[in-house]
C-alpha cells in the first residue's frame, strides 16, 4: 500500500535557520553569509568593508581548521569568532546560532565568513539577510555557468581581485550573461585588495542594515 | 553531496511512517530530487543499502524522480521546465531561471506491507 509523505529532508537545518532569524531580528542583527571558493578573497573584502562601513561590524569565521582568519580580523580591531568544522565542507543553522551567541553583539552588521566552497554552503540556509558571493577574476569567467546551484542562490556578487582582469583575460561580459541566465544578483566589482569597490559594497550594505533595523 | 544525512533523514521519515500504519515491512521508498539539488541517485542508493540493514526498511526498492528547474523566457514571459536548452519553447527567445525552482529534496511516499 502506498502512503504519500512529502516530507523535506534536511529540514532540521531549516527550523533552526527560522529560529536564526528570530534571534538575530531580536539583536538588530543584520547578517551575511558570505560564501566564495578557497582563495576568492572573502576575509580581504570583509576586512576592506569593515573599516567602510560606518556601523558596528561582527564575524563569525568558518574555516575546517586553524583560526588565521579570526586573529587576523580582531588584529584589524574586527570582532570575530572562529568556528572550526573539522572537515565539514559548509557552515549549517547550528553552529551559526552558537557563534552569534559567542559573538554576543547586538545593532551591528555580522558577516558570517564560510568555509571557501562553491558547491555545498549553497544547501545550508543559515537564516542570514544576504547571501553574497565573493567570486574572483582568477577563478575565470565561466563559473556562473557550471556553479549554477551556487549562484542561483545568491542575492549579490562581490567580483574580486579586477585588478588582475589583463592579466588572466577575463571576460567580463561571459561572466555577466552566465550570472544573467540564473540569478537577478547585481554585481559590484572589487579590485585592489578592497581599495576600489569594497566602498560600495560597503554602502550596499549599511543601506540594508539601516532598513532593517532602523539603527544609523 | 551530501548524500548521508539525506539518507540518514529518508530512513527516519520512512519508519517513523511504518510504525505510525503498522507496516512490518517498506517494500518501496520513493525520493523527489530536484536538478540543482547536488545528491547523486548512486550515492544514496550505496548509502541506504547500509545504513537499512536490519531496519524495517531492509530491502526496500528507491525511487527516485528527478524535477527540472523552471525557467521563464525574457521575451514572452513563457515558463517552462529546463531540458538540455534555454532557449524558449514557444518563440525561441532566451530565458532565465526561475529562483527557488529545482531545489526540492523530499520523501514522497512509502510503500508498505
Amino acid at each position: 500500500m502506498e502512503v504519500l509523505i512529502m516530507k523535506k529532508l534536511l529540514a532540521a537545518n531549516d527550523d533552526v535557520a527560522a529560529k536564526n532569524r528570530e534571534y538575530f531580528a531580536q539583536h538588530s542583527l543584520y547578517v551575511i553569509n558570505l560564501m566564495g571558493a578557497p582563495g576568492s578573497g572573502k576575509t580581504t573584502l570583509i576586512s576592506a568593508v569593515a573599516k567602510r562601513v560606518g556601523v558596528p561590524v561582527g564575524v563569525i569565521e568558518g574555516d575546517i581548521s586553524s583560526s588565521i582568519d579570526a586573529e587576523r580580523l580582531n588584529g584589524e580591531g574586527v570582532k570575530s569568532v572562529q568556528i572550526n568544522t573539522c572537515g565539514e565542507c559548509h557552515l549549517d543553522a547550528q553552529v551559526i546560532r552558537e557563534g552569534a551567541q559567542q559573538l554576543g553583539m547586538d545593532n551591528a552588521v555580522v558577516f558570517v565568513e564560510n568555509v571557501g566552497n562553491l558547491i555545498c554552503p549553497a544547501e545550508f540556509d543559515l537564516g542570514e539577510d544576504l547571501r553574497l558571493l565573493a567570486a574572483s577574476v582568477p577563478e575565470g569567467d565561466d563559473k556562473p555557468f557550471k556553479y549554477v546551484p551556487m549562484f542561483s542562490y545568491i542575492d549579490l556578487v562581490a567580483l574580486t581581485k579586477c585588478d588582475l582582469k589583463k592579466a588572466v583575460g577575463f571576460d567580463g561580459g561571459n561572466f555577466r550573461k552566465g550570472l544573467g541566465l540564473v540569478s537577478k544578483a547585481e554585481i559590484i566589482e572589487v579590485g585592489d585588495k578592497g581599495a576600489s569597490g569594497a566602498d560600495k559594497v560597503a554602502e550596499f550594505i549599511k543601506e540594508r542594515f539601516i532598513g532593517k533595523t532602523g539603527k544609523r | 553531496m551530501h548524500e548521508l544525512p539525506v539518507v540518514t533523514d529518508a530512513l527516519e521519515i520512512a519508519k517513523a511512517e511504518a510504525e505510525k500504519r503498522g507496516f512490518k515491512k517498506v517494500t518501496r521508498i520513493t525520493l523527489v530530487l530536484g536538478e540543482l539539488s547536488s545528491v547523486m541517485d548512486e550515492c544514496v542508493q550505496m548509502y541506504f543499502e547500509l545504513l537499512a540493514e536490519n531496519t524495517v526498511c531492509e530491502g526496500a526498492e528507491l525511487r527516485f524522480e528527478h524535477v527540472p528547474a523552471t525557467l521563464r523566457c525574457t521575451a514572452c514571459g513563457r515558463e517552462f521546465p529546463h531540458e538540455k536548452s534555454f532557449d524558449c519553447p514557444g518563440c525561441g527567445g532566451e530565458s532565465v531561471l526561475v529562483k527557488g525552482t529545482g531545489r526540492e529534496m523530499y520523501v514522497k511516499s512509502i510503500d508498505g506491507r
